[in-house]
């Protein structure tokens, strides 16, 4: 019994050095690969910013900018030039791509279950594209919750703050089950949740500004309603000014 | 070995080289890019009755049915754009009027933009002799407006152009302007490519234009005349738009304006006027108020990226004064107008939403002067002066913030 039971541990240990002894070359490839990759992004992006600041390449691009234009492209790159913009995107598209070349290698080296690099690949392509779902949605629900914010409170809106936070939480629920979709976690739980979610939010968003805009919308059906059954309103009454009374205010011109 | 020569005028193979337009030359021209056909002839009566003999070159988007009526008028048409925004000159504007001016070897351009005013022969007069007679560049109207009008010009454009372009010209947004030849040359390659990227509805600053070329720039008075009223958009639209061209300009000449310079001689300012007693907020001002409220209450995650701790602090003790008591000094609105012009520069955050947050501090600019000027006219000149006077005495401010902008960052 106690042999068969030493037995049993020795042959597991065994197989999980083993397992490890196999594993270890393949992560030391994955590394390596990734290190490499790192080295050669660094270099071509110092390269890219040498060459677009020889080119004086973001002068160029203001000068085709109108001093008037209220949108510029430059807008979304904030506090940084075109040339860093430019030099990262360099740096981590090859940073991307030394992460898939050392999955590549790992599979090459893992020899135990090749069909780790079949799941990893297309998985980690999935993980990239759920990744840069998430931050187009965070950084499009920060733009739409201050554009939202700024409107409103120009507007003179009192939930201003509320109406931005909506728009802000819905923009990243969406997001985020748009990423969870791409990485096939859920399947249809997620669905109905978001539905129930995004619903819910709308419904509360509904409910909020009906009632908060009762009064004005009944003094608006009402208005209307006066108009289409065109009742004869009472004369009013002209008084003739009088030294006593405060003169008419001027009319305010902003430009 | 004899060279050919290139061009053999002889050869009964080439054609003969076309001549050059030749346009008829004219000592001044006005532009009309506005006007209609029914506003036209009153115009050209009145360009008439101001230049009586003369010979003027008239460019007009529409042409009257019978041109001769006004033998001394040459008509020719106006081919440049009109832009939507047509209640100031724009840059098609002034690549039309130095694309005339080129063209005909004028000595002076009038453009004069609004059609819906009429035109006054005195005023006509003096702003062609003005640039004839002088060595003037540029020559503006200067409007008598009342206390409650041109605030945007009160609070952002006439301080800015006096403080960073040393130019104390009261109306730099103009409707009507007269430019010298070197002027409209000077304008003339700019205009054009804003033009030919068709952004012709661009505003330009001629004024800042002429200060950094080192021509001279001169204002005359337009009398009772009131400048146009923009077109039907909404407030915050215009302000962004005209505040965002403003700012861009300033960011374009930043190396002009950084340098010292001497200021020129001013007339004496304006007495101080006599304290009057609290004054009762208007609705308009309470309004103003309760947006600046607003926006204190919810734009100071915005407002932190742009504002300096201490302007924030300013900010909050004003909101919480009694409307009756509501009071924003000149040098924290300078310092405000300074920090948002670096961020627009730095694009700190996207520019439509940092001009769209600084709305509601225009506003409270507008409030605090409206109360403190209680539509008196003295009152006014003395508010208008010692807001100028703070942009020019807080440019080192933005001069150094410029240089150094993370120096005062939280």
């Amino acid at each position: 019994m106690g042999q068969q039971i030493e037995s049993a541990l020795r042959q597991s240990i065994h197989r999980i050095v083993l397992v490890l002894a196999s594993f270890l070359p393949g992560v030391l490839a994955f590394l390596f690969a990734l290190v490499v990759f790192l080295l050669i992004g660094w270099g071509l992006s110092a390269l890219v910013r040498q060459i677009l600041t020889a080119l004086r390449f973001d002068e160029r691009l203001a000068s085709r900018e109108s001093p008037g234009s209220p949108v510029l492209v430059a807008d979304w790159s904030s506090s940084n030039s075109p040339t860093l913009v430019a030099s990262r995107i360099t740096f981590w598209i090859c940073v991307l791509a030394g992460v898939a070349v050392g999955i590549s290698a790992f599979d090459a080296s893992y020899s135990v279950d090749s069909q780790y690099s079949i799941f990893l690949l297309p998985y980690f392509a999935h993980l990239t594209g759920a990744i840069l779902i998430l931050i187009a949605g965070s950084l499009l629900a920060r733009f739409l919750a201050r554009s939202v914010l700024i409107g409103a409170v120009n507007a003179q809106l009192q939930y201003a703050r509320f109406l931005s936070l909506g728009v802000k939480w819905l923009v990243l629920v969406l997001t985020a089950a748009m990423a969870l979709d791409h990485l096939n976690i859920g399947g249809g739980v997620v669905e109905l949740a978001f539905g129930i979610l995004f619903g819910g939010i709308v419904l509360t968003l509904s409910l909020a500004i009906g009632l908060g805009s009762r009064d004005l919308v009944s003094r608006s059906i009402e208005k209307s309603f006066d108009k289409a059954t065109d009742r004869p309103t009472p004369p009013t009454e002209i008084r003739p000014l009088t030294e006593s009374d405060p003169p008419p205010r001027p009319r305010l011109r902003h430009f | 070995m004899a060279s050919t020569p290139l061009t053999d005028a002889a050869s009964p193979d080439l054609q003969p080289v076309p001549a050059p337009v030749t346009h008829p030359v004219a000592e001044l021209a006005i532009c009309l890019p506005a006007f209609s056909a029914e506003a036209l002839p009153s115009a050209l009566e009145a360009i008439t009755t101001a230049f009586p003999g003369e010979s003027v070159l008239i460019a007009s988007s529409v042409l009257p049915p019978t041109p001769t009526d006004w033998p001394t008028l040459e008509l020719v048409p106006y081919t440049s754009p009109r832009s939507d925004l047509n209640w100031v000159l724009t840059a098609s504007d002034y690549a039309a009027a130095a694309r005339l001016a080129a063209d005909h070897n004028t000595r002076a351009v009038l453009i004069l933009g609004d059609p819906e005013s009429p035109l006054d022969a005195p005023m006509l007069r003096r702003l062609a002799d003005g640039i004839r007679g002088t060595s003037v560049d540029l020559i503006l109207p200067r409007f008598s407006l009342g206390p409650t009008n041109a605030l945007v010009n009160t609070a952002l454009l006439y301080p800015l152009s006096r403080a960073l372009f040393g130019a104390d010209i009261r109306f730099p947004l103009p409707v009507d302007a007269a430019i010298s030849a070197r002027m409209a040359q000077r304008l003339l390659p700019s205009t054009q490519r804003l033009v030919s990227l068709n952004q012709g509805s661009t505003i330009l600053w001629p004024v800042a234009e002429a200060a950094i070329a080192g021509y001279s720039v001169r204002e005359i008075s337009a009398g009772d005349a009131l400048p146009p009223t923009p077109p039907s958009e909404d407030f915050n639209t215009l302000f962004s738009s005209v505040a965002g061209s403003l700012f861009a300009d300033i960011d374009a000449k930043a190396t002009f304006w950084q340098r010292a310079r001497n200021l020129p001689l001013r007339p004496p300012a304006p007495t101080e006027p006599a304290p009057l007693d609290p004054l009762e907020a208007t609705p308009d001002v309470l309004s103003m108020i309760e947006s600046f409220h607003l926006a204190q209450n919810n734009l100071q995650e915005i407002w932190s990226l742009v504002l300096p701790p201490q302007s924030r602090l300013a900010l909050k003790k004003l909101s919480q004064l009694a409307p009756d008591a509501f009071t924003m000094e000149p040098d924290l609105w300078a310092r405000i107008v300074y920090d948002f012009t670096l961020a627009f520069h730095l694009r700190t955050l996207n520019r439509n939403h940092l001009l769209g947050a600084m709305t509601p501090l225009y506003l409270a600019w507008a409030a605090s002067y409206l109360r403190s000027v209680a539509d008196r006219p003295d009152r006014a000149a003395h508010a208008i002066e010692r807001n100028a006077t703070a942009f020019e005495s807080e440019k080192s401010y933005i001069v150094s913030r410029w240089r150094w902008p993370d120096r005062f960052n939280p």
